[in-house]
């Protein structure tokens, strides 16, 4: 026998109540771990943005127009290798079997140049820049309208009103996880000479280049922007990363929030360890006091509590990971990966995530078991001895 | 902890250099006023007691008399408002809490009325508890375990866990965890007092063989006339003095 059997023993002598408070823990883990990949996920679209890439967009914000005439100069400025615009069409499905999707009208010539995770077949590229109606479409979003290529298809816009009438020219894949795969692409002109666009004609939403040096990408950015400063519309150009993080816009807000509540969570989780290793305490002073008189110093009635207290914080966390990866590794992300792209194909709890979140329980679960601990070391050993359960 | 020690005879030993004298317990000038709010209630007062190494004593009076109170002082887990504590040659008032803790482990061996076994341990568990304090390795702790149980009779109970003893049976397993690491001295409140008469006289018969057999010093406080019969001494405490 020793220190450690008899915090175990006292583990489960309320076999109830240690129960539901491992679930809790267990469940405050398997929150924590799912709040913070899905951050992660985000992070790692950001974080795989291709670095000799960068963005321009109008100076006040992403959703106001830029002149399209703006694209030769830029492609003038050195270090620039190509460059490219696309406008954001607002695209949803009247017949709502997508809930949402993201439409792009883009330059047929460059795009897919300077676009390289994107991979559209050639012989359908070809059909699709002689088809002036011509939509490519990402496999999963395809798969979800049940087209191929020929079929015709009805898409609404929330920008521009109206049906609007594609041909479907190809099907295109991607080479990086990340790349959203439920995409409908399709020719700026064809939107540009529509009347229902005539507000927003000879503009586009933003422009993408390829730079011949990634470590000189805030260089060319400075150079671009000059360019257009004393132009009517300025520009504010930045790493593709950087663009991504604006096009996310108000959700990185909320994944902020998420980030904030999974701490909460287990501030929550340490609460109800705290109480129930309190509950513990204030049934055992008196067991406190026999094991003062026998000899133990305030110092192992301290260790013995907060030893019981870390035990149930370590075997619910570790129940919590148990589940985190039977539930998400098991389960949510081969789901996700298969019927999602972008940052959430990505999800995947990694074991950074689940040491994290164990090593915080565990250390939250000392502090939460210190608080009583203190006290009962505290007590006077007749006082301890007096008290009766 | 063996079968065989004698210490009737030989000095206590010293504990940090302090006095060592022939008596175990040596109280001069005890007072204990506690305080129920700003009004003192006076407990001990300038109570004197010697108490000889190897004795059995019983001490007994009403309820409030202040024995419990006297017994916490002698087993260094209560501190008097003034007066001097010489207990096997320490002077309790002078120890720190940590060092008092340290010095009952060595020292004093606890016998309870409720006996106070932990429930989720085993009985040689619980008997094993105060050597979790001692540098001996786990198969000397073994042998000291299997000693005191057979000293007190349970050594076929060494795995039963508490509910699954009788009530002097626990008390008997409360006796051996109080003797497992050879203490000085044994002190037993009302170690009778949940136990029926014949559970009663095993265990004052057990500790009658302590006294005797092992030489242990036994001060015993009890309100059972009989037990106090078994004790070589029987001392009458009431209003905070010795009669």
């Amino acid at each position: 026998m020793n220190a450690v059997t008899y915090a175990r023993r006292n583990m489960f002598r309320r076999r109830g109540r240690t129960i539901l408070t491992m679930i809790v823990v267990a469940l405050a883990v398997l929150i924590f771990c799912g709040i913070r990949t899905l951050i992660l996920s985000f992070n790692v679209g950001v974080d795989q943005a291709a670095a000799d890439r960068i963005g321009t967009r109008h100076k006040v914000s992403i959703t106001m127009q830029l002149p399209r005439r703006y694209i030769d100069d830029l492609r003038a400025v050195p270090g620039v290798t190509k460059a490219t615009w696309a406008n954001w069409f607002g695209a949803k499905d009247p017949k709502q079997r997508v809930p949402f999707f993201a439409g792009i009208a883009v330059d047929q010539d460059s795009y897919f140049d300077v676009a390289t995770e994107i991979q559209v077949p050639p012989y359908q590229l070809a059909a699709w820049k002689q088809t002036r109606n011509g939509a490519i479409l990402g496999d999963q979003l395809a798969a979800k309208f049940g087209v191929k290529p020929g079929d015709r298809l009805v898409i609404d816009s929330d920008i521009y009103p109206g049906d609007w009438e594609f041909t479907v020219s190809g099907i295109y894949t991607v080479t990086k996880k990340t790349a959203d795969r439920s995409s409908l692409i399709f020719r700026w002109d064809y939107l540009n000479d529509d009347p229902r666009a005539v507000a927003s004609k000879n503009t586009v939403g933003w422009m993408i280049e390829r730079i011949d040096d990634s470590a000189h990408s805030a260089d060319i950015s400075q150079r671009i922007d000059a360019k257009f400063d004393s132009q009517d519309v300025q520009t504010k150009t930045m790493s593709e990363g950087a663009f991504q993080l604006e096009f996310l816009g108000g959700f990185i807000a909320v994944l902020s929030a998420l980030g904030l509540g999974s701490i909460v969570i287990l501030l929550i989780m340490a609460l109800v360890l705290a109480n129930t290793i309190g509950m513990n305490v204030r049934e055992r002073t008196h067991e406190y006091g026999v094991l003062r008189a026998i000899g133990f110093s305030p110092r192992y009635v301290f260790g013995f509590i907060v030893g019981e207290s870390l035990l149930v914080a370590l075997v619910g966390g570790l129940l919590g990971v148990g589940l985190t990866y039977l539930l998400i590794n098991g389960v949510l992300a081969p789901f996700l990966s298969a019927n999602m792209s972008g940052p959430l194909a990505t999800v995947h709890v990694s074991g950074g995530v689940f040491g994290l979140a164990l090593g915080l329980a565990v250390a939250l679960g000392a502090i939460a078991g210190a608080i009583p601990a203190f006290g009962a070391s505290r007590l006077k050993t007749t006082d301890a001895l007096r008290r009766v359960n | 902890m063996s079968e065989t020690t004698t210490t009737s005879d030989a000095a206590p030993e010293p504990y940090r250099g302090t006095v060592t004298t022939p008596t175990i317990v040596k109280l001069s000038g005890i007072a204990k006023t506690f305080y129920r709010g700003n009004e003192p209630i006076k407990v001990l007062d300038g109570l004197d007691l010697d108490v000889p190494n190897g004795s059995f004593e019983a001490l007994m009076g009403p309820s409030g008399s202040g024995k419990s109170t006297l017994l916490n002082i002698i087993a260094g887990l209560d501190r008097p408002t003034s007066g001097t504590v010489l207990v096997a040659g320490a002077d309790l008032t002078r120890l720190s809490d940590g060092q008092l803790a340290r010095w009952r482990s060595q020292t004093i061996g606890f016998v309870f009325q409720s006996f106070n076994l932990i429930p989720v341990l085993t009985a040689a568990e619980n008997v094993e508890l105060p050597l979790l304090l001692t540098s001996l390795s786990r198969a000397d702790r073994v042998k000291h375990v299997a000693t005191a149980l057979r000293i007190v009779g349970l050594e076929d109970r060494m795995h039963h866990y508490p509910r699954q003893l009788s009530g002097g049976q626990e008390q008997r397993v409360a006796i051996a965890r109080a003797i497992v690491n050879d203490p000085k001295i044994i002190v037993a409140d009302e170690p009778t007092g949940d136990l029926d008469r014949k559970s009663a006289d095993d265990v004052l018969l057990l500790m009658e063989r302590l006294n005797k057999e092992l030489h242990k010093t036994i001060f015993m406080v009890t309100h059972d006339p009989a037990a106090a019969e078994r004790a070589g001494v029987q001392r009458k405490l009431d209003k905070g003095a010795l009669q």
